[in-house]
């Protein structure tokens, strides 16, 4: 395992990369949890016509159309999956809810508790997710003892108003948490891309340097063990990375992560990684100039955050910039952290493309790495 | 035979880097490869040792066929590249470690291995240093160490004194005598006569991708027509007292070097002598004489027309 080692020995030499970004994003989401209630979520939410077909009608139900009516234009619609889907087709409603008649005995189990059908047309109808996510989120918080706190909730949900959300005395509204869950874990995005690249890339172009190569290649050493030490080590250096930003969310607010739907972060995290991991791996493959890849580390990685929606969000940008964002698997990635994920199974296809973007990354590295060897 | 090349072609496009080239080697020798630069030197090793792909030719070491998953083959093989080829991101001692550990797995061994390797070259006050520390002489002792610190029986060494100073450079060529006697077999290219004139027990002579000459440098020297050259430096002669130089006995060629006149013999009997009274007899001046026994110089310019000089 000499290979590996050295590996890791290389990786740890350019430590400062890793920890330069580590610290500045750790400064920024602590400043960011301070004073995130003043989101701009509540400023650039428009209103929109939704449809509720309440099967429920139970306390909690009337309590989430109520909120819902404060924020939206209630919409007449009819029942039954496919009608509601051609109501949305015509425009009839920018998106639908249907909600079950076990609907508060789901969200006392925190399980899925409702079905919205949405108008992906219109990228602002994901914010109507976000009301809902936000209600859900108060009314689990709320519950005691077989019992909603609907005037605690409604208190609460005022975004002028700052309430005592968990016992522990902790201030921030749930926007406050909602949304700095989705700016970290968009700006984990940002900087995973970017140490991945940078670190994975300068580490490589040492192991790829034609000098030192070529006395690989006249070793003794298997090509089969040599790559399988190398990706071993880089998926190593990767999980350290992926791994520290996820602990450190544990760290920051842990205590919200019963509240919200954690894994799915974690696992659309993980996916994102994957598929940079494979984009670090055909990067590799074309180039090993440092200076290059430098150069790729910090545009690729701020240029395609910066239009998939991490740094505005996705509402804001035009259709065009997100018609090009869709090429990039960070795209899905905050599409997923802006749902405010409710369950995996609404995420499926997000999480999908990441992996299959990084299938398509490896596919052509590993196209390159062909040509590059022949030459 | 250790290493054979039989009519090795290999292009680089329209350019023919090498030529039917032949090369055989034996256990135990240093065999020089002496040829000056662009002559396809470090193109051979490269072939022989399946870095490159070649148009034609067969390459057998240790008896057998080269190839490049021929891992038990490598395994006895060490190479210093030419140019200096060691991570700039890892100590002087983490290099030789590396690279000794593409060959030995053997933890224990390896730190054996690599002390030694360290202590061979010298490096031993300098093992936290990074490369970039080194001095250039210093940086080509740790590309040796690299090279060979897994005790190889095989061991290429190309070019490893380029631009190297004195010292350092007496050091490796120390060192490769050594390593010589302590049992492995050595290729040296260099496209320094003197080099390979001390160190080699047999030269390759190289030019234009083809093998011209090989042997011993005493085969070599009586392989051609100049045995013996005479330097004198006269304070005048006439033109025709030099042209009746040219028709003494033995005499091949002179020519004027500034005040210098080298006059070039083929092998004879008393031929000095012959001179000597050929000046007496003209009373003829000279501040300066002295005979030259031919050098390898002479060999390659006779071959290639051309000198091989740094
Ligand atoms: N990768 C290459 N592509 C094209 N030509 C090359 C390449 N490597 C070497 N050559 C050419 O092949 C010839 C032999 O080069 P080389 O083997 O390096 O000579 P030497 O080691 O004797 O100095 C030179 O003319 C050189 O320019
Ligand atoms: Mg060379």
């Amino acid at each position: 395992m000499t290979v590996y080692r050295y590996f890791i020995k290389i990786a740890l030499r350019n430590k400062w990369t890793i920890i330069a970004y580590t610290i500045i994003f750790f400064i920024l989401s602590i400043i960011n949890s301070s004073n995130s209630t003043q989101g701009e979520a509540s400023f650039i939410e428009t209103k929109l016509d939704i449809g509720i077909v309440d099967n429920s009608n139970s306390q909690l139900s009337n309590g989430l159309k109520e909120y819902l009516e404060d924020k939206n234009n209630i919409v007449e619609v009819g029942p039954g999956e496919e009608a509601i889907r051609e109501q949305i087709f015509l425009e009839i409603a920018d998106a639908i809810i249907v909600i079950p008649e076990d609907f508060e005995e789901r969200v006392i189990n925190k399980e899925k508790a409702l079905e919205v059908y949405r108008d992906d047309r219109r990228a602002e109808s994901i914010q109507i997710q976000n009301q809902i996510n936000k209600f859900l989120l108060f009314a689990n918080a709320t519950y005691e003892v077989g019992k909603f706190d609907l005037e605690g909730m409604k208190a609460a949900l005022d975004e002028k108003i700052h309430v005592q959300l968990i016992k522990e005395g902790h201030k921030g509204t749930g926007e406050g948490i909602g949304e700095w869950f989705r700016y970290y874990f968009n700006f984990t995005g940002y900087v995973i891309m970017a140490i991945y690249i940078a670190v994975l890339g300068l580490v490589m172009a040492d192991f790829t340097d034609p000098n030192i190569k070529n006395r690989r290649m006249i070793s003794s050493k298997r090509f089969l063990d040599f790559n399988r030490e190398i990706y071993l080590g880089q998926l190593s250096v990767a999980s350290v990375i992926t791994l520290i930003f996820i602990l450190g969310c544990v760290l920051i607010k842990g205590k919200y992560i019963g509240v919200i739907n954690f894994h799915i972060y974690v696992i659309n995290t993980l996916a994102l990684s994957f598929a940079i991991l494979c984009l670090t791996y055909l990067i590799n493959n074309v180039t090993r100039s440092k200076f290059v890849i430098n150069g790729i580390s910090t545009v690729l990685s701020l240029g395609t955050s910066f239009i998939s929606g991490v740094m505005v969000p996705q509402e804001l940008l035009g259709d065009r910039v997100l018609t090009i964002a869709k090429f990039f698997p960070t795209y899905y990635f905050v599409r997923i952290n802006d749902m405010g994920p409710i369950s995996l199974l609404d995420v499926r296809f997000e999480i999908l493309m990441q992996i299959l973007f990084g299938i398509a990354f490896l596919l052509m590295g590993l196209y390159f790495s062909k040509t590059t060897q022949r030459a | 035979m250790v290493v054979k090349v039989r009519n090795l072609v290999k292009r680089y496009k329209e350019l023919i880097a090498l030529d039917h080239f032949n090369m055989e080697v034996e256990e135990g020798e240093i065999l020089g490869l002496l040829g000056p630069n662009g002559c396809g030197k470090t193109t051979a090793i490269n072939c022989i040792l399946s870095l490159l792909s070649f148009d034609k030719g067969e390459v057998e070491v240790f008896g057998r066929k080269m190839t490049p998953d021929a891992y038990d083959i490598k395994q006895k093989i060490g190479l210093v590249p030419q140019e200096v080829s060691v991570f700039e991101n890892l100590t002087v001692r983490e290099n030789v470690d590396y690279f000794c550990g593409l060959y030995v797995d053997d933890k224990h061994l390896r730190r054996r291995y690599v002390d030694e390797a360290i202590e061979f070259v010298g490096l031993k006050d300098y093992v936290k240093f990074y490369p970039k520390k080194l001095s250039g002489g210093l940086k080509r002792r740790l590309n040796i160490a690299c090279g060979i610190a897994h005790k190889p029986k095989l061991i290429f060494l190309d070019e490893p004194t380029v631009a190297v100073d004195a010292q350092s450079r007496n050091f490796i060529l120390n060192g490769i005598k050594e390593l010589n006697k302590e049992g492995s077999t050595i290729i040296y290219t260099t496209h320094y006569l003197e080099e390979a004139e001390m160190l080699c027990k047999r030269i390759v002579i190289m030019d234009n991708g083809k093998d011209l000459v090989s042997g011993s440098k005493e085969e070599l020297k009586a392989m051609i027509t100049t045995s013996e050259k005479v330097v004198v430096s006269f304070t005048s002669i006439s033109d025709e007292e030099l042209s009746e130089m040219k028709g003494l006995p033995h005499v091949i060629d002179i020519e004027r070097d500034g005040e210098e006149y080298i006059i070039k013999f083929e092998s004879g009997i008393n031929n000095l002598t012959k001179l000597l009274e050929f000046i007496k007899e003209k009373e003829l001046i000279y501040t300066k004489l002295h005979s030259q026994l031919p050098t390898l110089n002479d060999v390659f310019l006779e071959l290639t027309g051309k000198e091989l000089r740094d």
